[in-house]
């Protein structure tokens, strides 16, 4: 294949799993946002309002992370169920194009979602009720630090997603682990809250999952007091070197021809 | 195209490998027959040749490249139809057919080109905006080979194409695979229903627990057996007069015996003189089946467990 090739097979896919199955069933684009807006929901209520502001980017960045489960749902349930992957590898397409072309299939699938939250998020707060301390700055470097952000989390969930899809043999044992996962990922670490506002140890431990460096880029485009200042760049790397740790994992896993 | 290939699964060690050095040498253009009982090694055999699955030892060469060390090449050459696969449930039989080709890399005019002609070849054209999901088991196959068939593959692999589907369905997608036999194309079949590779492949391997028994043509295979030959009688004449013309067996409401030619013309007529209903031809695959294996192709139990 040549490049233009396998720009064609990734285009092709990322359209046949993320735009057709919305036309047959429109109502998953509703599931999608269902655990992220209602998380926000919640956290917004219980805090009388004063986490809005980190709830808005954290349901973007649990959008983002879900793509990794349905990533690894999907790859499964293709390889075990349908015989689609073998197919694929007796094919001209190769593991990496068919790997990109799903996942950008679930981003696909997620950008109505993604939307939702960008549109809550372009109206600064004062739309929602919330104004003063309660109230965030939107503009342009704020957008473009949330973009960069959810794209490399796109890679890191989709990463993670493929890595354990190998590991799994049956999408039933995937729907047991993937609450386990999203419990590690979103809920524990502080993505629709403020690391402070974890006790002390709970921050050290919080500390091991990359999601926890992904929400204090984010939260800081909408509270000044998200960060420490200084450690931003640190954040960066650190969410940067898990991507491509996770990223090497993958096609180092990647078992295309089985052995 | 393939030479000693034996394949030992490595959850299976220290059990009779799945593969033992099988030599098989396809020539291209027209339909080959892998034919055997379950677990006979025959999707295991697909497998190594479309550079799904690596064999222990030996060497295959699809159209001139080395499948192991050079697995791209022979990749952009090849597609399958693996066994008991379904088509993606939520695209409907166009854009089944018309997106597996986009995604082996066609263009977009060619894609559609192709995708119109194969639905228009397989009778398709009716069904084209039905979603695969709401398909009949036959069509839904006929929809499968549909997509390998409009590709640009020289060589097309097709394991069990027709397993679980009724009569009908099943000669609905023989029509379909027989239409593939054109552009010097190879399409390499696996049945265990005999008479279907009778039907559709020029040539047939027969395999059995890992090892190719027999190879040829059907009437190559049916001349291979010792007694080609099958004449049943009812039960009015006694198994004990039959035993002098070949091997015996009893079946329903009379006896079956395999026999040489000479022979069968003897005990025919001597069984109709003896006011008997009789039955004679040349064996079938079953048969042949039965004489150089020993037991019936369908006798339930696989290779495996008869071992
Ligand atoms: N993935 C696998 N791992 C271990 N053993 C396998 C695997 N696939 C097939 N086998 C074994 O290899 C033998 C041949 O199987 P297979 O090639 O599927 O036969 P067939 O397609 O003729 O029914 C059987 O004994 C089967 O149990
Ligand atoms: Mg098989």
């Amino acid at each position: 294949m040549t490049e233009r090739h396998r720009l064609r097979s990734v285009l092709t896919l990322a359209y046949l799993n993320g735009i057709v199955p919305m036309r047959t069933q429109p109502l998953f684009l509703v599931s999608v946002l269902a655990s992220p807006l209602s998380f926000l929901f919640f956290v917004t209520i219980a805090s009388h309002g004063l986490y809005l502001k980190y709830a808005v980017t954290g349901g973007m960045l649990f959008t983002m992370l879900s793509i990794g489960t349905s990533l690894q749902t999907d790859l499964t349930h293709y390889r075990t169920d349908l015989k689609l992957q073998d197919m694929v590898v007796a094919s001209p397409v190769e593991g990496p194009v068919y790997v990109t072309g799903l996942a950008l299939s679930e981003l696909l699938y997620s950008l109505p979602g993604l939307a939702v939250f960008a549109a809550l998020w372009a109206t600064g707060g004062p739309a929602l009720g919330a104004t003063g301390t309660y109230a965030w700055p939107v503009n342009l470097p704020n957008a473009l630090t949330i973009g960069f952000t959810l794209v490399i989390v796109w890679g890191f969930a989709s990463a993670l997603g493929f890595t354990l899809a190998t590991y799994f043999e049956d999408v039933r044992e995937i729907f047991l682990f993937s609450s386990l996962i999203s419990l590690g990922l979103t809920v524990f670490p502080p993505v629709y809250y403020p690391l402070s506002a974890l006790p002390a140890w709970a921050q050290t431990i919080a500390y091991f999952s990359p999601t926890t460096y992904a929400a204090q880029l984010l939260h800081a485009t909408t509270s000044a007091a998200a960060t420490p200042v200084g450690s931003l760049a640190a954040d960066w790397g650190v969410l940067i070197a898990f991507t491509v740790g996770l990223l090497f994992l993958a096609a180092a896993k990647a078992r295309w021809r089985e052995p | 195209m393939t030479e000693g290939v034996t394949k030992q699964y490595p959850k299976n060690v220290g059990r009779p490998p799945a593969l033992d050095g099988v030599s098989l040498s396809i020539r291209p253009g027209g339909i080959y027959g892998l034919i055997g009982p379950n677990g006979a090694g025959k999707t295991t055999i697909i497998r190594i040749c479309s550079t799904q699955l690596l064999p222990t030892a030996g060497t295959v060469t699809i159209l001139g490249h080395d499948a192991i060390a050079d697995p791209r090449s022979v990749r952009t050459r090849i597609a399958v139809i693996p066994q008991e696969s379904r088509p993606l449930y939520f695209l409907n039989v166009d854009e089944l057919v018309y997106l597996y080709l986009k995604m082996r890399g066609m263009d977009r005019a060619e894609s559609r080109r192709r995708t119109n002609a194969v639905l228009e070849e397989l009778g398709l054209v009716e069904e084209r905006k039905r979603l695969v999901s709401r398909l009949s088991g036959g069509m839904r196959r006929r929809a499968m080979v549909a997509m390998v068939l409009a590709s640009d593959a020289e060589v097309l692999f097709l394991d069990e194409p027709t397993t679980g589907l009724d009569p009908l369905a099943r000669r609905e997608v023989w029509g379909a695979i027989r239409r593939t036999i054109r552009d010097h194309r190879t399409v390499i079949l696996t049945t265990h229903y005999l008479d279907e590779a009778e039907q559709l492949a020029s040539r047939i391997a027969l395999l059995d627990r890992g090892k190719v028994l027999l190879e040829g043509t059907a009437d190559d295979l049916r001349a291979r057996v010792r007694r080609p030959y099958r004449v049943t009688v009812d039960s009015r004449v006694p198994r004990t007069e039959l035993e002098r013309y070949g091997d015996v067996t009893d079946v329903d409401g009379g006896h079956l015996v395999f026999t040489r030619e000479s022979d069968a013309r003897e005990l025919a007529l001597k069984a109709l003189g003896a006011g008997a209903r009789v039955s004679m031809g040349p064996v079938s695959l079953e048969d042949v089946f039965l004489q150089v294996v020993g037991r019936p192709i369908d006798d339930g139990t696989t290779g495996e467990e008869a071992a």
